[in-house]
């Protein structure tokens, strides 16, 4: 877990050098690694190639799905389906939390249904929406919408419950508007829980995202996969989660970045989210 | 007789992150046994690094540092150690806490709780032995710390600003019991304290410290009468402070142009 | 309960009766097709008709035995690997970046792989559970032991306490906070996980029957056990936070 503060160093109190080289290092060691162990197990004979097909065979797999077009057009489609439905719920989850924080009729009707809501296992709605909307992406996003939203509307909840008076009471004084309150001090004040919810939230996008795609199928990486798996196609099944797993990387640590960046005025910008 | 031997000690402070930085520099000192020494500095000079030398927390890099003639190597229970922010387990109760250095030496039970209790008693916490250390204010938690050290019975009492966190009141309050309980059971102490007017009144000898890296600026004997009704009114008080001050201010502007910088 | 608490309590999630209330009418009015949505009292008929007949029960037990058994392993591998990976230095230099890689992959893409490895029944939900679940356990015991004090450790080493007494009474209970709120995470994700494989390759188990019945177009069958899923699911997370509550009570 490099990058996320040293090492409890304390514990027996050697002093030690720490460069960040070596952190790098260990890093892309890990993966060779991995690769190496994977090579080798597989090739070992103590698996079939039927549990464990060889790196080869897998990468050669997903050489070929990126030629043919199929690779490119489920990854497109897959983030399409999870982006949509986290900008979605992204954006109606920060106006019903904002809603909800200020009380009122709002909060009210909303408070019991998020506090249910929010630890439910959604998921199991998937076929109600089904029956609903249909095998269309339309179902698919607002699978993703339904299960994505809900840490949205907590961070930003509680980020602007959280915000401290005596903040707003300074910039009052120091000749802020009242119309200027919100945008110039609230949402920034409120933004580090706001974003600690959309970083919650973006990882269950892509988990139902793929999790409707399979039960679904059709094109989509989720659907790739499931269709491998009843063809007992398992270099196609081991393609699939290299794929999405790279994928999953790039989303989790794009946001990470993106928070080191916008908040990093905030201590807990080098924090890593839940889920 | 002299009880704790610090020779030619030297100790770089190597953050995660950033370049190492030369906390202490060639510090000696020598102290007696069942003495109260109060090393007194501006932040940041080393003193506390010093301290946690002394308890066996950090290595010994370069020097050596014994007690009773034998050099230490690690933490154990013949020097005990007061924080400033307490270090109470949150996890447990104030009697827990009294308990679990007892618990370490194979106390039989009712012989530990018999002790813990009336280590409990001895800084006023009767009536608060289930409490978590949540549920306590800051003095009441620093007398817990206090208690759950005394019970072991450590020959050397180490502290780190132990009431700097505390409000005034509460501090004033605390050197006086503090001054009560080491005249009924004399103990070696080193006292980490940045208040010239606490290290004067609690300590026999104030060692005031250079700002970083820190050496040994100066050794002042600070052990005449204390008893006085009024004290920290009278003129000898006052002069000692005021000349400890001088030294202390000094190395404190230094310490601030040094981070300027 | 005082009156008046009650009546708080009424009020509070008075709109979930709304709710209710307005699913009712929606089907009795005929607002939408009946048959995309059964009135609420034609599901709760036919949960206790699900409930007699002993399908609820047995393919809730399946249920709950696959989640139990896959989430009990996560704890216990995730919180020692956690405790381990912080204490460790070697192996948080080996593992550590394992974890990271791993750490973002969606769970949900594990199910065909498993599936592959274990076939359809019990093992491979469990192990896929186990999988799923675990990382999250990790990551809350390595950053609540790396977050534990140093002043505590040195008070317990000074206080006489051996480093392997040190490790277990100052170190996993200072990981403990965060520790708890991972093992939430992972029983969260546990629900999800659990539904989804039963919804797509499983012959048994609380999804396989929402599949079932919703494929043989009893709707309201279906509904059934879409909300009692739903329900056991919040009420595991509601006991869970009783019980992390009364374990971190130390804290006020």
């Amino acid at each position: 877990m490099a990058g996320m503060s040293p090492t409890m160093a304390f514990v027996d109190g050697r002093p030690r050098l720490r460069i960040r080289f070596r952190d790098i290092a260990a890093r892309w060691g890990a993966v060779v690694a991995l690769l190496a162990l994977w090579w080798a197990l597989s090739h070992s004979g103590m698996f079939t190639p039927f549990m464990l097909p060889t790196p080869e065979r897998v990468a050669t797999r997903m050489w070929d799905d990126a030629l043919a077009g199929d690779l490119p057009l489920n990854v497109a489609l897959t983030l399409y389906r999870a982006l949509a439905g986290f900008v979605i719920a992204a954006v109606l989850g920060v106006l019903i939390g904002a809603a909800m924080s200020r009380g009122g009729i709002i909060g009210w009707f909303f408070d019991p249904i998020v506090s249910v809501g929010f630890p439910m296992p959604k998921i199991a709605f998937l076929p109600v929406i089904v029956l609903w909307l249909g095998f269309y992406d339309v179902s698919k996003i607002s699978m993703v919408v339904f299960d994505a939203i809900f840490p949205v509307i907590t961070g930003t909840m509680l980020g602007i419950k959280s915000v401290e008076k005596e903040l707003i009471w300074s910039a009052r004084s120091l000749g802020t508007g009242e119309s200027e309150i919100w945008p110039r001090i609230v949402l920034p004040a409120a933004m580090p829980q706001m974003f600690t919810g959309l970083q919650v939230s973006l990882p269950i996008a892509m988990i139902v995202a793929v999790v409707a795609e399979m039960l679904m199928g059709g094109y989509g990486m989720g659907g790739a996969m499931v269709q491998a798996s009843r063809m007992a196609d398992s270099p196609g099944v081991f393609a699939g989660i290299v794929e999405i797993a790279v994928v999953g990387w790039f989303l989790v640590k794009g946001m990470a970045s993106l928070r080191r960046r916008l908040l990093a005025w905030h201590p807990e910008a080098d924090t890593p989210s839940g889920v | 007789m002299t009880q704790i031997v610090i020779d030619k000690v030297r100790h770089m402070y190597r953050p995660a992150r950033g370049r190492p930085v030369l906390a202490l520099e060639d510090v000696s000192l020598e102290v007696g046994e069942q003495e109260f020494v109060a090393l007194l500095g501006p932040s940041g000079c080393g003193k506390s690094t010093l301290l946690y030398l002394m308890g066996g927390f950090l290595p010994i890099e370069s020097g050596t540092i014994s007690v009773n003639g034998k050099a230490i190597t690690g933490p154990g229970p013949d020097r005990g150690i007061v924080f400033q922010h307490f270090a109470l387990f949150p996890w447990k109760t104030v009697l827990q806490n009294v308990l679990y250095g007892l618990e370490r030496q194979n106390m039989p039970r009712d012989e530990r709780e018999a002790r813990a209790r009336k280590f409990i008693d001895l800084v006023g916490l009767h009536g608060f032995e289930d409490n978590y250390p949540s549920q306590l204010s800051g003095g009441m938690k620093q007398r817990a710390a206090i208690a759950r050290t005394l019970a072991v019975d450590p020959g050397i009492l180490l502290m780190d600003e132990p009431f700097g966190a505390l409000d005034a009141q509460t501090r004033a309050l605390m050197q006086s019991e503090l001054l009560g309980i080491w005249r009924a059971s004399p103990k070696t102490v080193i006292f980490v304290t940045h208040d010239v007017q606490e290290a004067v009144y609690l300590a026999q000898r104030v060692v005031v410290m250079s700002a970083r890296p820190g050496r040994v600026k100066a050794i002042i004997d600070t052990n005449f009468d204390k008893t006085a009704p009024d004290l920290l009114r009278s003129q000898k008080f006052g002069d000692m402070v005021d000349h400890i001050w001088g030294l202390v201010k000094e190395e404190a502007i230094k310490a601030q142009m040094g981070r300027a910088t | 309960m005082s009156a008046a608490a009650l009546g708080k309590v009424f009020l509070r999630y008075l709109p979930l009766a709304l709710l209710a209330l307005a699913w009712e009418a929606c089907a009795r009015f005929e607002l939408v097709s009946s048959s995309a949505l059964p009135s609420l009292t034609k599901v709760a008929a036919a949960w206790w008709d699900l409930a007699k007949s002993g399908d609820l029960v047995e393919n809730g037990a399946a249920s709950l035995w696959r989640a139990g058994a896959g989430l009990a392993i996560a704890i216990v591998v995730g919180a020692v690997l956690g405790i381990g990976m912080a204490t460790w230095r070697a192996a948080d230099v080996a593992l550590g970046p394992l974890v990271d890689m791993f750490y973002p992959l969606p769970k949900s893409a594990l199910i065909p792989v498993t599936a592959l490895w274990l076939g359809f029944g019990d093992g491979s939900k469990i192990l896929l559970i186990a999988m799923g679940c675990m990382l999250p356990v990790t990551l809350g015991a390595y950053n609540g032991a790396r977050s534990s004090e140093r002043t505590l450790i040195w008070s317990a080493r000074s206080l006489g306490a051996s480093r392997l007494r040190m490790l277990r009474d100052v170190i996993v209970p200072s990981a403990m906070p965060e520790m708890l709120s991972g093992i939430r995470t992972a029983l969260a994700i546990s629900f999800v996980l659990l539904v989804a494989s039963e919804l797509i390759v499983a012959r048994a188990g609380l999804g396989y029957l929402i599949g079932f019945l919703g494929s043989n177009g009893t709707y309201d069958s279906m509904f059934a056990v879409v909300l009692t899923v739903a329900f056991l699911g919040f009420v595991a997370d509601r006991i869970y936070l009783l019980i992390m509550r009364r374990a971190l009570a130390w804290r006020e």
